[in-house]
């Protein structure tokens, strides 16, 4: 075996080893999931069945915490994506001077540990609400708490997302609005959102998908309620059945066509754009032919 | 239709200043145009009487109304930027009726206008193509269409032609011209380049360091410079420097490296003063047998030629090695040629010739 083929038996190695590392895991769950086996496992395979799928649609506190993550994942949408987009706006309107120190100022709850954004959401929220005179069942409302408590960090993340986008913002765009005599309220809407919609489709997607997966913030603040994710990790403190990998696979399934869906979208946007340029650039080329054939017959 | 006033206008920033004590009043109907180099000030004077910023001191009237306090949405102004800003996501007929759009005018009454602009740039039909699609010169014509959608009193143009090809940017002169004949509003038209300055406007207005040197039609600007500046900036130039040995009948003779040479004296320079003599290269001449006077000829070293069809450029030995004099013969088919190295004695009219006071001159 020559050297050359060896080097490309070790590549085609480390390659499948790189997507069984990546895949395996998720390969061996789905398979549990049909597994007749009361603990989730492939040796020895009892049988196939669906019926985990069926004990997973009849446990309450599983349903329960997904339409709760469902919940509490738009109200995070909703709060910490303006929050998100005021902010960025915000460091594009700061002094110069001043903007290194607002950034890391908005950008810290990211570093900040999610169990104390957790514990000081729901001190915070107790003392201040006895204080301003709020009762007891605001203050202590396990949504109100949590999507507050996930928004202080999530809208860090958006803002990001923001900010990047923001930076490739001309803003001369803006001066041209007001000059032909728009509002700022205009520019705003007619301008700078429509500019901002892929960040703000990607933002909200962000925040659903973090708050729906988050553990740490969450287990403090939803008090004596969950979301999908804290039933979850108390259902595995008692053990686990396959319905976990019923649940996995779902969640997989939903996952995939969400994806797929948006990559055909894409190229198909692309595809468009793409057929413009095209056009556009025909269009030139036979422009300058003429001018060129005129220049000829005027000569 | 209205007059734009800028009444003793500076504008600083922090130290920088970069508008200095501007008073200038250009007519309503006019094409106007600020010629300088880079970088000072004439942008800026755009952006004040555009609205984007307002004067550190004295005041811009539009129409013989005081702008200060008036935002640019509110200002019968309109500003065509360097970059053009049209916007990407919107179509061209969408980009052209933005200004109705806000403004609240229903969508048919504005398509229909947006399709009349269309037909005044010879876009025809084209209003449902994306910007993208156009080439750099449709693009300028949306532009102006964009801005002549809001019919403003003034149009501002910010340098628009510089980021297109030559031919394109030739041909673009002569449109814009016959568009604003057409339309009839005050153009306010900013830009580094002379030709543009000089083919289009109806008076110019030439800026250095934030300053106004000079403003008049373009043979004024060309054959009666105000400043060593702007001498030196609006075609080609010879400077000779020295200090002015005679002052009569409104000529000055000047002591130069060259001898004295005489030139016309209209900025009042005295005996003693330090001065320069402009001499256009195409005022200059191989001297005749006529040729006699000591104030009108001198002699130097040709360095070298270049044949131009139409003219013959020598380029004559002058104190700096860098900038040597030129001398631009037109082609009479009997020219004759300097052979290089060799001394040529050059005359030229005292009267076209030009002595300013001593001052900036242009770096090319």
């Amino acid at each position: 075996m020559s050297s050359n083929q060896l080097r490309k038996w070790v590549v085609r190695g480390y390659i499948i080893l790189f997507f069984l590392y990546l895949f395996g895991p998720l390969i061996i769950m789905s398979a549990s999931a049909v597994n007749t086996s009361s603990y989730p496992t492939i040796t020895p395979w009892e049988g196939t069945t669906v019926k985990w799928f069926g004990e997973l649609a009849a446990n309450d506190r599983l349903v329960n915490g997904f339409i709760n993550s469902l919940w509490v994942g738009i109200g995070v949408v909703m709060l910490s994506v303006p929050t998100a987009l005021a902010g960025a706006i915000m460091l594009m309107q700061v002094p110069e001077k001043v903007r290194p120190i607002y950034y890391t100022i908005v950008v810290s709850p990211v570093l900040v540990p999610g169990v104390i954004i957790g514990i000081s959401t729901v001190i915070f929220w107790e003392r201040f609400g006895s204080i301003i005179g709020l009762d007891y069942e605001t203050t202590n409302n396990p949504f109100f708490l949590t999507i507050v408590g996930q928004s202080t960090f999530i809208s860090a993340y958006c803002m990001l997302v923001f900010m990047a986008r923001l930076q490739r913002f001309d803003k001369t765009q803006e001066e041209a609005a007001l000059d032909l005599g728009a509002t700022h309220v205009q520019v705003f809407w007619k301008v700078l959102i429509p500019f901002l919609r892929p960040a703000i489709l990607s933002s909200i997607v962000l925040a659903f998908l973090t708050s729906f997966e988050n553990y740490n913030t969450t287990v403090f603040t939803m008090v004596a309620r969950g979301t999908l994710t804290t039933e979850l990790a108390g259902l595995a403190r008692f053990g686990v059945n396959p319905s976990i990998s019923a649940l996995a696979v779902v969640i997989m399934g939903f996952t995939l066509i969400g994806a797929v869906i948006y990559e055909i979208k894409k190229r198909r946007e692309e595809a468009i754009i793409d057929a413009s340029k095209k056009r556009a650039s025909m269009k030139r080329m036979k422009e300058t032919e003429a001018s060129a054939a005129q220049a000829a017959a005027a000569a | 239709m209205s007059s734009v006033e800028l009444d003793q206008v500076t504008i600083r920033f922090g130290d920088f200043v970069a508008v200095d004590n501007c008073n200038l009043t250009i007519e309503s109907g006019e094409f106007f145009s600020f010629l300088g180099p880079s970088g000072w000030g004439k942008t800026t004077i755009l952006r004040a009487v555009s609205g984007f910023n307002e004067p550190t001191e004295g005041s811009v009237r539009i129409g013989g109304k005081d702008m200060r306090g008036i935002g640019p949405n509110k200002r019968p102004t309109a500003l065509i930027f360097q970059n053009l800003a049209l916007f990407p996501l919107m179509s061209v007929a969408d980009n052209i009726a933005f200004g109705l759009e806000v403004a609240g005018v229903p969508y048919v009454e504005r398509r229909r206008r947006a399709e009349e602009l269309l037909n005044l740039i010879a876009l025809p039909g084209q209003g449902d193509k994306m910007c993208s699609e156009l080439s750099g010169g449709q693009r300028q014509r949306v532009a102006i269409a964009r801005a002549l959608a809001v019919e403003p009193q003034v149009l501002l143009l910010d340098e628009p032609l510089s980021a297109l090809d030559l031919k394109l940017r030739q041909r673009m002169r002569t449109e814009l011209r016959a568009i604003q004949q057409r339309v009839g509003i005050t153009f306010i038209y900013i830009t580094h380049d002379q030709g543009e300055a000089l083919t289009m406007s109806d008076r110019i207005a030439v800026m250095s360091a934030g300053i106004v040197q000079q403003v008049g039609n373009g043979s004024e600007i060309y054959n009666n410079p105000a400043t060593s500046f702007v001498a030196s900036f609006v075609g080609e130039n010879n400077a000779f420097k020295g200090k002015v040995s005679r002052a009569e009948d409104g000529y000055a003779v000047i002591d130069t490296t060259f001898g004295p040479l005489r030139g016309v004296n209209n900025r009042g320079l005295k005996e003693g003063d330090d001065a320069y003599l402009f001499i256009r290269p195409e005022v200059l001449r191989p001297a005749g047998a006529k040729d006699s006077g000591a104030d009108t000829t001198f002699e130097t070293e040709a360095l070298k030629e270049e044949f131009e069809g139409s003219f013959l450029h020598v380029f004559l030995k002058s104190e700096n090695p860098e900038k040597p004099y030129k001398m631009a013969i037109v082609n009479d088919a009997n020219v004759t040629r300097q052979a290089k190295g060799s001394t040529v004695k050059v005359a030229f009219d005292p009267e076209r010739a030009v002595a300013l006071p001593d001052g900036e001159l242009a770096d090319e």
